[in-house]
């Protein structure tokens, strides 16, 4: 056995040893003990850790007893706390349900635009006295919008609390949509539309949407188009903010190192009825058709100087709040939402070596949105990839995932859930995510038992219910005289301009 | 998940690479009441007889645990073949003698852990965030490919065609790639680091068996390695499941790292890429010094005013004021053998990459003339205050500062030594390390373009070619 000596070279490292052990002050050392014994027998018995059967997860709750604080005001907004003081910043926003989904087709890009255009001045400051009270605290402020939801987030030093809820306040509550301002911002949001098409992983997106969505807001990217965009000015963003930006269903959120009881106050005065006031909250978008392609789309974008084909096979897809999500995300993980633990990886990589990547997954949003596959392989063997990527979806529905490839992807599921709630903000954000889709409170707490509640033959289900490689839409880009010939026998291919 | 190359990364996003890099340390400037301990202050570094570093940090606040190995071998290292450093990480997923290719990735992934591999110009880091159960596995997985790799002749055909597939994508296909791929290749005409972290085309096609085994048994010796292992589990248990593993394996002789040195530039280069692209990129670079560099953090604070946040020097004069570009970015990229200033700045599509770089350069011009405001320097160290904070939030971020320190300068530097050198920085100071290095005859300026069409009668196809 070979000795093992500390190294007493860093004598910083020393020092630094023993003021540790009086730092670490928040660590509880409650399961220890029974690390240490499962360890030791592991070891013990000289087998490698892959031969022995998994100890049994560790699972701490997802939020400590306490440390969560959710109220409601009288104007409709939702006011959640998390404290967490392991570090000396705040997180403080707003999150409204609400996005790019509520569009019409004729103004799509107004969420985008209203938004950018928030952060160009409010209150007292114009764009680039806003831009310096935030810089100068080393803060940061982002006022975005997805397609469900908008929301002001700015993040900064605990001891800039005030500041950080001033600039929250500001700039939720009182935008200057400055008529100049806005005329910069739409030459830049078009500018940003044209550079995106620079970019072959974004353009074949864009077309695969534009494929599955001819006439639904969905098939138009979030930022709009070059000819909605160019219709936006400050008067559109100023009524678009009157009609999203409402406490109805809003939430208030502040995680890190901040105090319930402060922070209710804080929400109360900045953000109640009396400054805040409640509105009917507006109607949502229509929905998309239910079964999109209703037959196989095939559809080459030519890009002659590149290499290398995009590949996106896609259709219609699940909600956000469908009782199926649970189920069909174990199923998508066996097929190729896993890495390499899933078929396609396998199959494509692994095997072929035809792609770097491969990956299937359902977008979810409040309407279904897609069920995609994305992949990309040097320009000949185009073919070659889509085959197997029909072939796949074929057998996942003929060959539905065995009790041991759905149980790797249930251990998989749980297991990067606890991954992705290491930091408090995550937790949060994955709080304010339910919210926003109106989804049970009590979600993170319960996912685990819903994962392990899933069986095969559920899976078996949802394979057939959900994947369908008969009229899948296959939208490739990339040089079509190499591409376009591989695919006309799958069907009529249609070839159109980036 | 899957494996990626970190390799290199575009230089839009080297900003905040910068910030995850070198002031990854969390320095703080705080009054006492909200002094935030360093949390690497509690690290214990161990040295095992083969010459294994092995740093722990154990922190159960969450269940959770990231277990990292910092190979010393990065793209720097190569003679024969470029690009060898990266396909051999690749390989090392490819099985072993009792583990089936990919199959150490699916066990982490049937854990529900995460695991990734990444090469750069200096190192090549394998790591594993899993729930802390798990950790006995993970020791027992990368000791068993450390100990046992097998490198076979169709698995490295199949990889070399994966890696050749990567390189396509983050290179080939993308302007942004083709830009920085010229970059570094003028920037540094000498020194190994001109070469592409994923290797020339021609190389990688050609790696052998031989050569992987080589570098291998080369580069991945014990004492060639640094274990950074952080969070939610026992110090003395794990030390002991490493010492009967990774400490059986034979100590090598990695070679003393000897690069052929990059001669003085005298004048600027330039160098053009076409592209079939709407938005010219403006990319360039000019020598800086090597990673703990006494101007490192007077040049980490030129990067903040530079670029940080929209009220930044390049933010409101290229893109709020003059309109001409969608995003503009200068910054310090310290490496272990010598640094980059770079400048990385997207064109506005109909706008020219001339003026984008003229008004570039006019504003470095006016720092190293005019100098910088003592209320600039403060914004800056608070913003680097704010990040360095933040970086301390995961297991990982806390893994990776530890190993990079430790791999790079053979220690952890304390928050309070990292801390006293940003307040140190004076507005002069930042004009300085301005006028010392941001200077154009050690400028090297690559722009991406579209072809120029040729003279009317040429049909746009034939132009394309």
């Amino acid at each position: 056995m070979k000795r093992v000596t500390r190294t007493g070279r860093p004598r910083t490292l020393a020092t630094a040893l023993a003021v540790a052990l009086a730092a670490i002050a928040c660590a509880s050392s409650s399961s220890k003990e029974s690390d240490s014994a499962l360890s030791a027998a592991a070891t013990a018995a000289g087998t490698p850790a892959w031969l022995q059967p998994p100890p049994p997860p560790k699972e701490a709750p997802v939020v400590r007893p306490g440390a969560l604080h959710d109220a409601s005001l009288d104007n409709g907004l939702r006011v959640m706390v998390l404290e967490d003081r392991r570090l000396p910043l705040a997180v403080v926003g707003v999150t409204l349900p609400r996005g790019a989904a509520i569009e019409s087709l004729e103004e799509a890009g107004l969420a985008s635009f209203t938004t950018e255009l928030m952060q160009q001045g409010a209150g007292e400051w114009d764009a680039l006295a806003l831009a310096s009270v935030v810089d100068d605290i080393g803060a940061s402020l982002v006022v975005s919008s997805s397609w469900d939801s908008s929301s002001v987030v700015v993040v900064g030093l605990e001891r800039d609390l005030d500041r950080l809820l001033e600039i929250l306040a500001t700039v939720l509550l009182e935008p200057r949509f400055d008529p100049a301002e806005a005329e910069r911002v739409r030459a830049e949001q078009r500018a940003t539309l044209v550079r995106a098409r620079d970019e072959p992983g974004t353009l074949v997106s864009w077309h695969a949407l534009a494929t599955l969505y001819p006439e639904h807001r969905f098939g138009v990217p979030a930022m709009g188009t070059n000819e909605s965009v160019q219709r936006l000015d400050a008067e559109a963003a100023r009524n678009f903010h009157g009609r999203v930006f409402t406490p109805d269903g809003a939430i208030f959120f502040a995680a890190g190192d901040v105090k319930a009881d402060r922070m209710r106050d804080e929400a109360s005065r900045r953000f109640g009825a009396a400054a805040w006031p409640s509105r009917e909250r507006t109607a949502v978008s229509p929905a998309p058709p239910e079964r999109v392609p209703t037959a196989r789309e095939i559809v080459v974008i030519d890009r002659p100087d590149l290499a290398q084909a995009r590949i996106v096979v896609t259709h219609e897809g699940l909600a956000r709040s469908d009782d199926d999500r649970v189920g069909a995300d174990l199923m998508n993980k066996v097929l190729g939402g896993s890495g390499f633990a899933s078929r396609l990886m396998q199959r494509v990589r692994a095997d072929e070596g035809l792609t770097y990547s491969v990956s299937s997954g359902f977008d979810l949003r409040r309407h279904p949105g897609p069920f995609r596959i994305s992949t990309f392989t040097r320009a000949s063997e185009t073919r070659r990839v889509v085959d197997l990527l029909l072939a796949e979806m074929e057998r996942i529905r003929s060959e539905p995932p065995s009790e041991d490839e759905l149980a790797r992807a249930k251990s998989l599921a749980v297991g990067r859930f606890g991954l992705s709630l290491e930091s408090s903000e995550a937790v949060l954000a994955s709080l304010v995510d339910l919210a926003v889709y109106d989804l049970p409170a009590d979600s993170l707490d319960t996912y685990r038992s819903r994962v392990r509640a899933i069986d095969t033959a559920e899976t078996k289900r949802l394979a057939n219910l959900l994947i369908h490689p008969d009229r899948a839409a296959i939208v490739v880009l990339g040089p079509a005289e190499v591409v376009a010939p591989q695919l006309e026998d799958l069907g009529e291919v249609r070839i159109v301009q980036p | 998940m899957q494996i990626r190359l970190g390799s290199w990364k575009p230089l839009a996003r080297l900003h905040s690479m910068l910030l995850a890099a070198s002031l990854l340390c969390p320095v703080v400037l705080v009054p006492a009441a909200h002094a935030l301990e360093d949390p690497a202050a509690s690290v214990v570094a161990t040295t095992f007889e083969n010459g294994l570093t092995v740093l722990t940090l154990e922190d159960d606040s969450t269940p959770v645990v990231s277990f990292q190995v910092w190979v010393k071998a990065g793209s720097v290292d190569e003679d024969r073949f470029t690009g060898i450093a990266h396909l051999f990480e690749h390989m090392m997923f490819k099985g072993s003698a009792n583990i089936r290719p990919e199959e150490h990735a699916r066990l982490i992934n049937a854990r529900g852990g995460r695991l990734n591999a990444f090469t750069s110009k200096d190192f090549t880091v394998y790591f594993e965030d899993v729930t802390s159960e798990s950790l006995p596995l993970v020791i027992d997985l990368e000791h068993e490919r450390f100990a046992n790799l097998r490198v076979g002749e169709s698995t490295l055909d199949t990889e070399r065609e994966v890696v050749l597939e990567e390189r396509r994508l983050r290179t080939e296909d993308s302007p942004q790639g083709r830009g920085l791929e010229a970059l570094f290749a003028l920037t540094w005409s000498a020194h190994p680091y001109r070469t592409p972290v994923i290797g020339w085309r021609s190389d990688v096609e050609k790696v052998t068996v031989e050569a992987c085994q080589a570098f291998f048994d080369t580069y991945y010796a014990p004492n060639n390695l640094v274990i950074a292992i952080v969070g939610d589990f026992d110090t003395a248990e794990t030390l002991a499941h490493l010492e009967r593993t990774f400490g059986t394996l034979p100590p090598g002789e990695p070679p003393v790292r000897r690069p052929t040195l990059e001669p003085e530039q005298r004048g600027e280069r330039r160098a053009t890429v076409y592209f079939d692209l709407k938005s010219a990129i403006l990319a360039a670079a000019w020598h800086a010094p090597a990673s703990g560099s006494a101007d490192s953090e007077a040049l980490d604070v030129a990067s903040q005013i530079l670029s940080s946040g929209r009220s930044s020097r390049l933010y409101r004069s290229l893109v709020y004021e003059a309109q001409k570009a969608l995003f503009a970015q200068g910054g310090y990229w310290e490496l272990v053998q010598a640094g980059i200033f770079y400048a990385f700045a997207g064109v506005r599509p109909g706008e020219s990459v001339d003026e984008v770089e003229r008004l570039f350069f006019e504003v470095v011009d006016e720092m190293r003339e005019q100098g910088v405001r003592q209320a600039e320097v403060d914004k800056a160290v608070r913003q680097i205050e704010v990040s360095l904070a933040g970086g301390t939030a995961t297991a990982h971020a806390l893994a990776s500062r530890i190993g990079r320190e430790m791999a790079t300068f053979g220690r952890i530097r304390p928050l309070e030594e990292r801390l006293a050198a940003y307040r140190a920085v004076t507005p002069e100071d930042v004009q300085r390390v301005v006028a010392t290095y941001l200077v154009e005859d050690q400028r090297n300026v690559v722009h991406v373009v579209p072809e120029p069409s040729e003279p009317a009668g040429a049909g746009e196809a034939e132009a394309r070619r």
